[in-house]
């Protein structure tokens, strides 16, 4: 069964879907923009580079035990995806609707620097950064 | 939903005791289970418990944040009389389901695990034996 996800935005081919979990990840947004509601973990960072989704933006849990919580940024740089996350003090956990319209990015990988993405930004105008860049490509 | 393998780590009375990285991964295979992951404990993992059938839950606090969302779904599992409980983000790497079951300390528990012994500061395996051991009982 798959996951519900949201049209957000969509521009010169590419989209900005939102859903409340990263699990929703597959072909139907592949080299788009995907704003969720999971943690940043390692799972999901399998998830992000084996679904072929272009740009990712969830939570970082608190960070946690050996910054578990972000682990996915660094290995979707690796690959050269852009990933950033939300603080899960800004945004609910588990909702991807309250990541993207109250969400405040606390940590960039430096794919997603190189596009504009920056600490502190809402994760809106990040999700925008990256669905700008990915365009262009 | 993500399709993984699910590790056994305790039998008991028809019941089991499993390890997840994600709580997406529950089906219908896991209702003799109490599945032990490493997502965080928001609303909508309770959906994914519910629909798989599972008898028991612990999951990860994700530093709990706004609204307390990280443990939103101990207290919808607990109206439907579930067990669950979740670890502190501090304790074990969320996204881990085995650090989660051999490291995780348990910072939250619903009324139902509590009755069942599910403490606070008790580390996740001794809270999934707990909870397989009342199930057992029923």
């Amino acid at each position: 069964m798959a996951e519900e996800i949201t049209i957000m935005k969509q521009a010169g081919g590419r989209k900005i879907v939102v859903a409340d979990s990263a699990a929703g990840m597959d072909e139907r947004s592949k080299g788009d923009v995907f704003v969720d509601g999971s943690h940043c973990g390692r799972n999901v960072g399998d998830m992000t580079l084996h679904s072929g989704v272009g740009a990712m933006i969830g939570n970082d849990a608190g960070m946690g035990k050996n910054d578990a919580g972000v682990v996915a940024l660094k290995m979707c740089d690796e690959k050269g995806i852009p990933a950033a996350a939300v603080a899960a003090m800004s945004a609910k956990i588990g909702s991807g609707k309250s990541t993207y319209e109250q969400g405040k990015i606390s940590v960039v990988n430096e794919t997603a620097k190189k596009m504009g993405v920056t600490v502190g930004m809402s994760a809106k105008e990040a999700a925008d950064k990256m669905l700008q860049a990915l365009v262009k490509k | 939903m993500t399709h993984e393998v699910h590790k056994v780590v305790r039998e008991s009375g028809g019941l089991r005791v499993v390890i997840a990285d994600s709580a997406t991964s529950i089906t219908e295979d896991n209702k003799n289970d109490i599945v032990v992951d490493a997502s965080h404990c928001g609303a909508n993992i309770a959906d994914y418990v519910l629909k798989g059938g599972a008898r028991g839950m612990i999951g990860n606090d994700a530093g709990i944040g706004l609204e307390n969302a990280g443990i939103g779904s101990l207290a919808i599992l607990d109206k439907k009389g579930i067990p669950a409980a979740a670890v502190a983000s501090k304790s074990a790497e969320i996204g881990v389901g085995t650090s989660t079951y051999q490291e995780g300390v348990i910072s939250v528990a619903n009324e139902t695990a509590k009755k069942m012994g599910v403490a606070v500061g008790m580390t996740a395996k001794e809270a999934a034996d707990k909870m397989l051991q009342a199930l057992a009982k029923k």
